[in-house]
């Protein structure tokens, strides 16, 4: 009966970690085949990418399906940086119309785009551009007419039609203004491309960060990279490399000797845990903090500040008091209700932009695409920086990042990207073959069509272990075997397990175990859940009051007072290679 | 109709322990209890004192006179505490909780993650260990069910085998748990312990531990069986032919949730009166004296006793209430211990020192409540709600929920 396995005593001595890649699962329900990573250091590339964010995943897609032979490099996770710290506003660039018309316009051309390549990313809810007693009324004229301009649909609607589409909109709107807006998961949309550009044979490497630029006589030959995992450093070739990596860049560029100067401007969002917008809500006035609130599943997000920091704060923000509270008082302007509705963190992330005057809050520079050749530029043969634009312009940051390195190479192909459907969005979904139909449900709006690929044959596979995001052990071996996760903190962002409204009171041990299973290393699967407890504690600290703080007192007495995890961790430090 | 001795806000561990103390001797008293028990997150185990000074503490009553002056257990007195201590283990084994340790010297419990940390009291028939570092046995079988998640076996089994054991994890299918399996709030412990916990299951439970470890030192099962009280975990070792032992499991926890039963169904055995399911809305106070209180339900009807007791817990039991501005005590309005302002309750890195975890009510030494510095002559204030301890970082949660109880109850009566 039942099978058996041997844990031998041991010394509390261990090994130095290695990290094992799963690429293939077996039929059984426990059996993992571990599988050494692909060698990647004797290939020859023609593209190499750096910055695992849309951009990069996107620029990697597209080269991939250009035929390409294109690595990519990635410091930490996809989407650690600016890519996983927004608020999934899919605009319809309603937004810039009056103060920056380009933009505008290709926000709306690749909202088009986007709907019909990244359906399973999007949620088309609308968006509703409202003047409050604040606004002044007359902007709303000038701001259809822009928007008209840029081509995008804006309907002036009364403002009881708009109270009877949002009922907690504030009662004293005095005008609303229709737009194409929607949400879209970022963490979706960076993962599809990566799938499919590993897909299209592309190689894609997390945890390394590249350190140098490899130049000779004036071009690049390639780059030098350090493995996080195993802290050694790595050349990789190739003539053409594309920096992609957003704010970061600079430092890098300043190393080889080019300099440009990026803004970094920090916007601050708050999760709320309920959702109380069907529709995006914006202010209709000129772009300004805190006007944006944006649902996302069953939960919302007020944005966004705007403040330009140094260069050395990018790694490491810190939500303050003043930004929550402008966030919370601006938000309950709009949507009354929020005074009521629970908090549950505040996040920042950094906008890439290129600094173009002295404006302090980066609010007037334009979100419009920047692509350097930096052989034109700063007689740099070989390198290409792309950057500036936003989240959904990222397919076409990329295009124009491909296609100048496609003329470099001598490469005549044509962008496809446009057209061709992400994996999970190349067919509708349809029905696969799992009794659990809220699971199939919350997968597909993860995964997509992808999600049929999910293991489900087995008990243990449906077992459902987070109940909030519906995320089955199935889906967690998916995103292990497919998805390149190694650790809880990637998981998260993979399957957004943990996210829920529980904020992950046991899920995240189950997933801990599980993880500690397949990789065969408990030791960094407990460190890795202090470590996922500590990063949405870094989320919750700055509104931690009234539930949040509960909430955490309830999750350090289960995690440090009943199970001794600190313990568990901090007892073997010392022995950590 | 003849009035209530004592009126208690809050039923868990500590308001339970003074109503069943007041309740044996006769007295008239009622708990308002509005939420379940945070005994749902006990792991079989009862802490005293296990830091001090983030030094582990082997004699727990010795280590007392070291603790700062307000400290609770510094206001009761190291030498009242000693003997609190032993009426609290007489309490508990009267209410059928039968717990072995000492308060002179803790033994070791083992946590859901298989680590060892300081405890005074276990429940008979839980893992212990009489050492930090290392287990009583030299081979032991854990006992997986495969499906049963909040059990993170292959951390248990890790972390048991670095204590010098060799663990053998062994799965066991047991009939009924196919189709709970299906969702994951069917398979927490409590469901188990009503699901495979009784009647002929547990019989088969037995016998399929017995078919797979007959001959092993010893086995180890997650704490899941005996929602109500330890018949049915006694009856399983007795059935099982290895010397069989239960480890803690995540929350909901088997035997916490059995511990709060069974205090309540004593006192209610005693005649206590207890209200689930009700708050106190609003207390009414006439010259630093309570004078009424009125539940949530019916805001009209005025409850009335000789004696108050808070016992309504910290922030997670809502005890205390964090607002943007400051941490409160929202039905008295008594002064709270507490820094100044959001940012200085807490820190990064969760699983710290936390400030929030001292935040707490302020009292005189005799445990009345203080209000603008005053104390309130017919309110105390016990257990977690209390200033000046930590529990996650001193361990000293229930033994400040039994002692604080006792010791009032003693005031209570001599009175």
């Amino acid at each position: 009966m039942g099978n058996c396995r041997c844990y031998n005593r041991r010394t509390v001595t261990r090994q130095p970690i290695s990290v094992k890649y799963i690429q293939k699962v077996g039929t059984g329900a426990d059996d993992f085949v571990t599988l050494p990573i692909v060698n990647v250091s004797g290939t020859t590339y023609d593209v190499i990418v750096i910055g695992g964010g849309a951009t990069g995943a996107g620029v990697a897609r597209d080269c991939a399906l250009r035929g390409l032979r294109v690595l990519l490099l990635e410091r930490h996770d996809y989407n650690h940086g600016a890519s996983g710290r927004n608020h999934g506003l899919m605009h319809s660039g309603a937004r810039y119309a009056v103060t920056d018309l380009d933009s505008a316009r290709e926000c709306i051309e690749e909202n088009n785009i986007l709907r019909r390549i990244a359906s399973h990313c999007i949620e088309a809810t609308d968006g509703l551009f409202v003047t409050l007693p604040d606004d002044d009324m007359s902007y709303q004229a000038t701001f259809v007419e822009a928007c008209l301009k840029a081509g995008i649909t804006a309907e002036v609607i009364d403002p009881q039609q708009a109270l009877s589409l949002e009922p907690a909109l504030c009662p004293d709107v005095r005008g609303a203004v229709r737009v194409p807006d929607a949400t879209i998961d970022p963490f979706a949309l960076t993962h599809a491309n990566v799938l499919d550009a590993r897909l299209h044979g592309a190689d894609t490497l997390t945890e390394h960060e590249v350190t140098d630029l490899l130049v000779e006589n004036g071009r690049t030959q390639g780059v030098r990279a350090l493995n996080h995992r195993t802290g050694q450093s790595q050349e990789f070739h190739a003539p053409i490399i594309i920096n992609a990596a957003g704010i970061w860049g600079a430092g890098l560029l300043h190393r080889a000797g080019i300099d440009i100067q990026m803004f970094p401007a920090k916007g601050t969002m708050l999760v709320y845990g309920q959702r109380v917008n069907q529709r995006v809500l914006n202010r209709c006035r000129r772009p300004s903090n805190a006007d944006i609130l944006v649902p996302d599943g069953a939960m919302c997000l007020m944005g966004t500040t705007s403040d330009r920091i140094g260069i050395d704060e990018v790694d490491d923000m810190r939500v303050t008091d003043t930004e929550v509270s402008l966030l919370m008082r601006e938000g309950e302007k709009m949507v009354p209700q929020l005074a009521q509705t629970r908090l549950l963190r505040a996040f920042a992330g950094v906008r890439p932009l290129i600094a173009s005057d002295n404006d302090p809050t980066g609010r007037s520079i334009s979100r419009g695409i920047v692509c350097m050749d930096h052989a034109a530029r700063d007689g740099m043969e070989g390198l290409i920086t792309i950057t500036g634009g936003k989240l959904i312009t990222y397919r076409k940051m990329a295009e124009q990042a491909t296609d100048l390195a496609c003329r470099k190479l001598g490469v005549e192909a044509v962008c496809q990207t446009a057209t061709t459907p992400l994996p999970g969005s190349d067919s509708p979904a349809n029905e696969w073959d799992n009794y659990n139909p809220t699971h199939r449900s919350n997968a597909t709006r993860r995964h997509g069509t992808r999600a049929q690929d999910i293991p489900m044959a087995s008990a243990t596979d449906r077992t459902i272990i987070c109940e909030c995001r519906q995320v089955s052990v199935g889906e967690v071996k998916y995103a292990i075997e497919q998805l390149q996760c190694h650790n809880l903190v990637e998981l998260l962002r993979r399957t957004r397990l943990g996210m829920g409204v529980c904020q992950g009171k046991n899920c995240v041990c189950r997933a801990a175990n599980l993880l500690a299973h397949i990789s065969g290393d408990p030791d960094k699967a407990q460190r890795d859940l202090q470590r996922l407890l500590d990063e949405r504690w870094k989320g919750v600290k700055p509104v931690a009051w009234g539930n949040a703080l509960r909430q955490a007192q309830l999750t350090a007495t289960i995690y440090q007072g009943l199970c001794g995890l600190d313990q568990a961790v901090n007892d073997r430090k010392e022995d950590q290679p | 109709m003849t009035t209530l001795h004592t009126l208690i806000i809050g039923g868990g561990l500590s308001g339970l322990t003074l109503g069943i103390a007041l309740a044996k001797t006769g007295r008239r008293v009622s708990i308002v209890s509005a939420a379940p028990s945070t005994l749902e997150l006990n792991g079989g185990s009862m802490e005293l004192l296990g830091c001090v000074d983030g030094q582990t503490v082997a004699q727990p009553i010795d280590a007392i006179a070291r603790l700062p002056k307000e400290h609770p257990y510094s206001k009761i007195g190291p030498e009242q505490c000693a003997l609190l201590a032993l009426e609290a283990v007489r309490l508990l084994g009267d209410s059928g909780i039968h717990m072995d340790g000492s308060a002179e010297c803790n033994h070791w419990r083992i946590t859901p993650l298989g680590v060892t940390k300081p405890a005074w009291l276990s429940l008979r028939g839980m893992a212990t260990a009489t050492q930090p570092h290392c287990l009583p046995w030299s081979r032991a079988t854990l006992v997986n069910l495969p499906g049963f998640m909040d059990y993170p076996i292959h951390l248990v089994a890790h972390n048991l085998s670095l204590l010098g054991c060799d663990i053998m994890v062994r799965d066991i299918e047991v009939e009924g748990l196919s189709r709970p399996r299906r969702l994951a709030s069917e398979m927490r412990a409590a469901n188990l312990a009503r699901t495979i916990g009784t009647g002929s299951k547990l019989r088969r439970l037995a016998e399929a531990i017995n078919q797979t470890c007959r001959d092993d030192e010893a086995v180890l099962l997650p704490a899941i069986i005996g929602l109500e009280d330890d018949y049915p975990s006694g009856l399983l070792r007795s059935w099982v032919s290895a010397p069989l032992h239960f480890l803690a499991t995540m929350p909901p926890s088997v035997p916490g949730t059995s511990m709060a039963g069974q205090l309540r169904h004593y006192f209610k055995m005693l005649g206590g009166k207890f209200l689930s399911a009700e708050t106190i809305g609003r207390a009414q106070l006439t010259d630093g004296h309570v004078t009424a209180l009125y539940t949530a339900k019916s805001p009209t009807i005025p409850i009335t006793a000789e004696h108050y007791v808070l016992a309504s817990g910290s922030l997670m039991s809502q005890g205390l209430l964090a607002t943007h501005e400051a941490i409160i005590e929202p039905l008295f309005g008594l002064d709270v211990d507490a820094p100044d302002g959001p940012d200085q309750w807490s820190r990064y890195g969760l699983l710290g020192d936390q400030p929030f975890m001292r935040c707490g009510v302020l009292t005189d030494a005799r445990l009345h409540g203080l209000k603008d510095g005053k104390p309130i002559d017919n309110l105390h204030v016990i257990g977690s709600i209390l200033a000046g301890h930590n529990p996650l970082t001193m361990g000293d949660g229930h033994g400040v929920d039994l002692l604080t109880a006792l010791s009032v109850a003693h005031q209570l009566t001599q009175t």
